[in-house]
C-alpha cells in the first residue's frame, strides 16, 4: 500500500510543481519576466504550477541573480529548507554563470556556487517564452534544442603547405639557402 | 443501511472535496481570462505532497499532531451529518453542539500547529486566525441554534432538514442572508482569507509545514469548504427531499456545486479586507444573526 | 449599488474569453532585430580576437594550440546577448540569431567552438598584430594567446613564439577559490 502511494506520488510530481522565487541579488529584470510568466498571456498555471511564498511548500526554486556575497548563505538555507525531491532552475545569465559580473569582488559566481542548478535558462532577461520552454523541457514536453557546435576551417593535411613545398623545390634560391 | 451511512458520507466527501476545489480554481482562472489548471489538479497536488519528505522543522510532537487533529475533527463531522437526508447510526446520540465543538477543534488545531512552528509569520497568521474564529463561530452556532429553536430539540438528525421543512419564516430568510454574507469567511476565501493562504504573510499559519503534514491540512480545508456548502444547501433549500437516497445525494451535490460557483465568483472579484475592517463587518453580522434567532424564538 | 458593479465586473472579465497563448504547442517567433544567441560563421572568421577582447562577460576565449591552429570557444551560459561581438567583427562573421529557446541541463550545451587555421607569414613566422582599442588590453596580448579553455578563463599570458611549456601550464589552470566556495 505504501509502495502504491509512493508510485502515485512520483507520477503526480511533474503535474503539480510549486515554485518558490528566490532573488539572490538580481537586477529584477529576470524577476519581472518570471512575473510575466504567471500572467494570463503566458499562463504557466495550466501546467499545474503555482507560486508559493514559503520554501517549505515548494518543489522548484527559481533562482535569479548572480549570487552575491551577502545572499550566498541565505540561498543555501532556503535550498536546505525545501523538502524532498527538489529542482533548481537558474533563470537568466546571472544565475547560469554569473553574467558579466562573474569575477567581481562581491559575486560568488552564479547559481552553481550556492546550490546545484538543474536547468539553466540563459538570456538577459530570458523571454517569457524561453522560460516556458525551459519549464516544458523539465516536464518532458519538448525536446532540447541547444547542442554544442564545433566548426573547423581546414582539415589536415593542409593543401597550401603541399603547394608551398612544391614551389620550394622548384625555386633555386631556397635550395641554395638550405645548404 | 443506517450502519453504512457514515462510511458512505466519508467516502463521498473524501473523493469529491478536491474536485470542488478544482472547480473553484478553474473558475478563478476563467474570470482572469486565462486557461487555468485542469479540474483534477488538486488531486495531483495532494498526491505530490504525500510523496515529499516530511520535515519536522519544529522538532516537537504538537507539530506533527496538529494536522492529524484537524483532519480527524473534520472527518468526524462528515461522518455524523445527515447527508442526503438520511441520518446514520451515529446521529442518534449526538446533537448540534457536537458539530460546533468539532469545527472549533479543527480551527484550534490549526492554531496549535502554527504556534508550534515558532515562526513570526506563523504567529501573526495564528493571531488573525484566532480573531476570525472568535467572530465567525457564533454565526455558525446561531444557524444551528435557529433550527433547534424551530423544532424545540437539539438533535442533529432533526435540526437540519427541519429548519427548512418547518415554517420558513422571516427569521429563516434573515439567517439565510447572514449565512450568505458570511460564507466567504467560513470557507476562508477573498475577501476574508485574512489568516491562511495569504501571500502577504507567506501562507500564515501553515508556513512551516511541508509534505504530508501540509497535505493533511489542505485536505482538512477542502473538506471544511464542502461541509459549509452542504450546510447551506441542507438548512436553507427546502425543495430537495424526494425520499430516494441516491437522488437526494445527487441533488444535494448539484446544489453544492452551485454554491461553489457563487463562492468562486465572489472570491475572484473581491480584494482582501484588513483585519479591523473584517471585525467590524462580522460584528454587524452577529447582531443580525442574534435578531434572527430572537425572531425565531418569538415564533416568526 | 455595489452588487450591480460586481456583476458588471464579472461580465467585463468574461468578455475577452481565454487569452492564453498555446506556446509550446504553437511556435512564437521572436520580433525583428531580436538579439538571440550569436552564431559564428567559420568561413568568414579570421581569428582576430576582436570579439574576445570586447566581450563584457569574457565569454569568448581563444587559444593557440599549435603554430597554425587557433581555437575559439564561446561559452553561452554567461553571455548577456549584448551584441558587441557582432557589432565589432570586421568580417561580419558573427550574427545574432533570433534563437531564444536555449534552456538546457548542462552548461556545455550552449557552447560553440571554432578551429581556425592561421596561415603563417613566410618571412617571419607570425606577422599578425591584434588591433586592440581598449587601453587596459593593450598591456599585453600581442602574439600567441594561452586562455584556459578548460577553466573558461582569460589568462594574460602571451609569447612571441609558440611555447609548449606555457601551453601545458594553462591546460591545468585552476581558478582561485572564491569566498564561500
Amino acid at each position: 500500500m505504501a509502495g502504491l502511494l509512493t508510485k502515485a506520488a512520483a507520477k503526480a510530481f511533474p503535474k503539480s510543481l510549486w515554485l518558490y522565487h528566490c532573488n539572490s541579488g538580481a537586477c529584477n529584470g529576470c524577476d519581472i519576466e518570471i512575473l510575466n510568466v504567471l500572467t494570463p498571456y503566458y499562463d504557466v498555471e495550466r501546467f499545474g504550477m503555482k507560486l508559493v511564498g514559503s520554501p517549505r511548500h515548494a518543489d522548484v526554486m527559481l533562482l535569479s541573480g548572480a549570487v552575491t556575497r551577502p545572499t550566498l548563505p541565505l540561498v543555501k538555507r532556503a535550498y536546505e529548507a525545501m523538502p524532498g525531491p527538489k529542482l533548481v532552475f537558474g533563470i537568466g545569465s546571472c544565475a547560469a554563470g554569473g553574467g558579466c559580473w562573474f569575477d567581481t569582488y562581491n559575486v560568488s559566481g552564479g547559481g552553481a556556487a550556492a546550490v546545484p542548478v538543474d536547468y539553466l535558462i540563459p538570456g538577459c532577461p530570458p523571454r517569457p517564452e524561453a522560460i516556458i520552454f525551459g519549464v516544458a523541457l523539465a516536464l518532458g514536453l519538448v525536446e532540447q534544442k541547444a547542442s554544442p557546435v564545433e566548426l573547423k576551417q581546414v582539415e589536415f593535411p593542409i593543401d597550401a603547405y603541399l603547394r608551398n613545398k612544391a614551389w620550394e623545390e622548384r625555386n633555386v634560391i631556397y635550395r641554395l639557402l638550405k645548404d | 443501511m443506517r450502519y453504512f451511512i457514515p462510511l458512505i458520507n466519508i467516502i463521498i466527501f473524501l473523493v469529491l472535496a478536491p474536485l470542488f476545489e478544482g472547480v473553484l480554481r478553474k473558475l478563478t482562472a476563467k474570470i482572469q481570462s486565462r486557461q487555468g489548471p485542469p479540474l483534477v489538479q488538486p488531486y495531483y497536488d495532494l498526491l505530490k505532497l504525500f510523496g515529499k519528505e516530511n520535515l519536522n522543522s519544529a522538532g516537537t510532537w504538537p507539530f506533527k499532531f496538529a494536522p492529524l487533529l484537524a483532519f480527524a475533527a473534520i472527518l468526524t463531522v462528515t461522518a455524523v451529518i445527515p447527508f442526503g437526508g438520511r441520518a446514520g447510526f451515529l446521529a442518534g446520540g449526538l446533537d448540534a453542539i457536537l458539530v460546533i465543538y468539532l469545527l472549533t477543534l479543527g480551527g484550534a488545531a490549526v492554531l496549535f500547529g502554527a504556534l508550534a512552528g515558532r515562526n513570526t509569520f506563523g504567529l501573526i497568521g495564528a493571531s488573525r486566525e484566532m480573531v476570525t474564529m472568535i467572530m465567525v463561530e457564533p454565526l455558525l452556532a446561531m444557524t444551528l441554534i435557529l433550527g433547534a429553536v424551530k423544532i424545540k430539540s437539539l438533535s442533529l438528525a432533526a435540526a437540519m432538514p427541519a429548519a427548512a421543512g418547518a415554517s420558513y419564516g422571516v427569521s429563516t430568510v434573515l439567517m439565510l442572508v447572514v449565512y450568505l454574507l458570511a460564507l466567504q469567511a467560513f470557507v476562508a476565501r477573498q475577501p476574508f482569507d485574512i489568516a491562511e493562504a495569504e501571500v502577504e504573510l507567506l501562507e500564515g499559519p501553515f508556513i512551516e509545514y511541508s509534505g504530508p503534514n501540509y497535505a493533511l491540512f489542505k485536505y482538512a480545508m477542502m473538506l471544511k469548504q464542502m461541509f459549509y456548502a452542504w450546510l447551506f444547501v441542507s438548512v436553507f433549500i427546502p425543495v430537495l427531499q424526494t425520499g430516494i437516497y441516491l437522488l437526494d445525494i445527487v441533488l444535494q451535490l448539484l446544489a453544492m456545486l452551485a454554491v461553489f460557483l457563487l463562492i468562486g465568483l465572489v472570491g475572484s472579484t473581491n480584494p482582501r479586507m484588513r483585519i479591523d475592517q473584517a471585525v467590524r463587518y462580522y460584528a454587524v453580522l452577529i447582531v443580525l444573526a442574534l435578531a434572527a434567532v430572537g425572531l425565531g424564538v418569538k415564533g416568526l | 449599488m455595489w452588487l450591480a458593479s460586481k456583476i458588471k465586473q464579472v461580465v467585463l472579465a468574461l468578455k475577452p474569453g481565454t487569452v492564453t497563448l498555446k506556446y509550446p504547442a504553437e511556435p512564437r517567433p521572436a520580433p525583428k532585430n531580436f538579439r538571440g544567441q550569436p552564431v559564428w560563421d567559420h568561413t568568414k572568421c579570421i581569428g582576430c580576437a576582436g570579439c574576445a577582447d570586447h566581450c563584457p562577460a569574457r565569454t569568448i576565449l581563444l587559444r593557440d594550440i599549435c603554430q597554425d591552429l587557433r581555437v575559439l570557444l564561446y561559452d553561452g551560459a554567461r553571455c548577456m546577448y549584448c551584441g558587441r561581438c557582432a557589432d565589432l567583427c570586421p568580417e561580419k562573421a558573427i550574427v545574432m540569431s533570433p534563437d531564444f529557446e536555449l534552456a538546457t541541463g548542462d552548461r556545455n550545451d550552449v557552447t560553440q567552438s571554432l578551429e581556425l587555421f592561421m596561415l603563417t607569414c613566410n618571412r617571419c613566422g607570425r606577422c599578425f598584430d591584434m588591433e586592440i582599442k581598449n587601453a587596459i588590453d593593450k598591456l599585453g596580448l600581442r602574439g600567441y594567446r594561452y586562455d584556459s579553455l578548460e577553466a573558461r578563463t582569460v589568462l594574460r599570458r602571451t609569447t612571441d613564439r609558440l611555447a609548449p611549456e606555457v601551453l601545458d601550464e594553462t591546460g591545468t589552470f585552476r581558478r582561485p577559490e572564491k569566498i564561500g566556495g
